[in-house]
């Protein structure tokens, strides 16, 4: 598994692509700290930069690098039959699944480094905003990390299903691009729109029933964005009362117990587009 | 060493391999030849595992690694440390050097540490690529490219040597290098199996010929057995140059004049002797006589037709 593991590290490393949003998304770090510091940073409780760090990271980090990890994936097979380095590699005597698993591991690799750059650089950003960094922070970050990074996972086999299936990695790459629009853009705003529409039929709910109305449609209508489910499990890691005055904080593991849900989705999705992507190499033609 | 049976390969409703049947013996220089599209690429990659035939049989170094629409991958891994294969229209790793491209597929192979950095120094001598082994791959001319997937090719010391199109973008400098590594890896002891559409290489340096015309082989044969039967079937072209003008028309034989003592016979079978008599009936003497060989373009060619 180590042969294909090494040369694929090396080569993610070296594309543009990760190094072009990975920037792009730490300058947006800067001016979002920046605000919120000029705004009344300074009256930011514990609990409430906690709170903001994990769902911010969550937002931030599953965006740019969910569309990294779409990217990285789509092109993964694909590039290499055209380059033809696919059939030197697989004319040495490796089998094929050590060599999918290598790149695999590689890309988990990578994309983990990228989301741990990303809550660095957010730590850094709450600490400079006055939070003390607590062993419960960091906790509570390396799991959100290990959350996101089954979600980007996800991404990058998807990306594969798509790179077996599309011959030329140009198709792929805007594949993946429509399909990052349409997961990331398009649908959550679709479903916020259904959900609006299912508030306003109901105008006596609660907070807090609204809250859990917003999450069962994420859950039902956007099963497939391994980000907004995610997201459906960070927002249970504090509780804000109605007057939107105080924030509780409960912490990740809190928020992971109460969405069993959403975890088994984000998993179980995981898993079927691994297989699916690595049976797919399998059996290809590379040719 | 490598044996094909009756193999198929459909791409969609496209019949890349029609029951192909091929044999390489230990110690030759196989030369494939065909036309574009004929399978010559579809059948190396057949042979390598890379590709999925649906049906036929594949025997490398006597081991089956191919049956009933199925690989062995344990087996073909096996047989693979045995192969070194250079690809048609590839290229390497563009991040790497030569000397990292060499250790990475070394390491494909297991092969320890010193004996690798031997082996590493010893092929870029080979392939004249000494001088740029430090150098990033993604700077290299196609021919670099091309000495350096052959140097990939040899890693592992290989016993079976196939390659596909190998002299593709080499410079005549290069053609004839790899030629003369060719030559050596026979002397070696080593079989080569090698796909290419220009057919004067193929002459120059293969002992046997296979020529595959649509997914099927039309023959398989030493070059002279081939030339052989292509007079045979073809018919003879006999040159003739007497130190007196002859007049053929009692010989009943299709004569045409080149010249003045020039004749060119056209015959069904080899009627040499019969002109020398005929010749000498008429009081001349023949100068020079000779056979016009069939060029392997030639006999190519009407294959192809």
């Amino acid at each position: 598994m180590m042969w294909g593991f090494h040369l694929e590290f090396k080569q993610s490393l070296r594309t543009k692509k990760l190094w072009v949003i990975l920037g792009i998304m730490i300058l947006l770090y800067i001016p979002v700290f920046y605000i919120i510091k000029s705004v009344g940073g300074s009256e930011i409780t514990v609990g409430g930069a906690m709170a903001f760090l994990i769902q911010f990271v969550t937002g931030m980090a599953g965006f740019f690098i969910g569309i990294l990890a779409l990217l990285m994936g789509a092109t993964a097979i694909n590039s290499e039959v055209e380059k033809g380095t696919l059939r030197v590699a697989m004319s040495k005597p490796i089998k094929r699944i050590s060599y999918i698993g290598g790149k695999f591991l590689a890309h988990s690799v990578v994309l983990l480094l990228a989301l741990l750059l990303s809550t660095v650089v957010g730590i850094a950003g709450v600490v400079w905003l006055g939070a003390p960094l607590t062993s419960e922070l960091i906790r509570d970050v390396l799991l959100l990390n290990m959350l996101l990074l089954i979600a980007m996972i996800q991404l990058v086999a998807l990306g594969y299903i798509i790179s077996t299936l599309i011959k030329s990695s140009g198709s792929a790459l805007g594949m993946a691009l429509v399909l990052a629009f349409i997961m990331f853009l398009i649908m959550p705003n679709v479903v916020g729109y259904l959900t609006f529409k299912a508030i306003s039929d109901h105008p006596n709910m609660s907070y807090e029933e609204l809250h859990q109305l917003r999450k069962d449609y994420t859950t039902k209508y956007l099963f497939y964005v391994p980000t907004s489910q995610v997201s459906v499990i960070t927002e249970d890691v504090s509780s804000t009362d109605e007057n939107l005055a105080n924030t509780t904080y409960y912490g990740l593991p809190h928020a992971i117990k109460k969405n069993p849900v959403n975890l088994g989705i984000l998993i179980g999705l995981t898993v079927a587009y691994l297989g699916i992507g690595f049976f797919r190499f399998l059996r290809m033609d590379l040719r | 060493m490598l044996k094909i049976e009756n193999l198929v390969k459909t791409y969609k409703d496209v019949k890349a391999l029609d029951g192909l049947n091929l044999e390489v013996k230990p110690g030759q220089i196989y030369g494939f030849l065909g036309p574009n599209g004929a399978g010559k690429s579809t059948t190396i990659l057949s042979t390598l595992g890379l590709i999925f035939p649906q049906e036929g049989r594949i025997q490398l170094f006597d081991v089956e690694v191919f049956k009933d629409g199925k690989f062995d991958e344990a087996k073909l891994v096996e047989v693979k440390k045995r192969i070194g294969y250079m690809p048609e229209h590839a290229t390497l790793w563009d991040f790497l050097t030569p000397v990292q491209t060499l250790d990475i597929i070394a390491d494909a192979f297991n092969i320890p540490k010193a004996e690798k950095e031997k082996r590493i120094n010893e092929l870029l001598n080979l392939v004249g690529l000494s001088d740029d082994r430090n150098r990033k791959v993604g700077k290299f001319s196609k021919g670099m490219r091309q000495r350096l997937l052959l140097a990939q090719a040899l890693i592992n010391d290989p016993e079976l040597l196939i390659l596909d199109e190998p002299m593709t973008g080499l410079d005549p400098t290069g053609i004839a290098e790899f030629k003369e590594i060719i030559r050596e890896q026979k002397k070696a002891g080593k079989t080569v199996f090698f796909s290419s559409h220009i057919l004067a290489h193929v002459e120059e340096i293969c002992d046997t010929v296979g020529v595959i015309v649509k997914g099927k082989l039309r023959v398989e044969d030493n070059l002279e057995s081939i030339k052989r039967e292509f007079l045979r079937k073809a018919g003879y072209t006999i040159l003739v140059e007497t130190n007196v003008p002859v007049d053929w028309s009692p010989s009943g034989w299709n004569v045409t004049p080149l010249g003045e003592k020039r004749y060119r016979i056209a015959a069904e079978e080899d009627i040499r002797e019969g002109v020398h008599d005929y010749v000498a009936s008429q009081g001349a003497k023949i100068l020079t006589m000779q056979v016009k060989e069939p060029s392997l373009e030639e006999i190519f060619l009407k294959m192809v037709e």
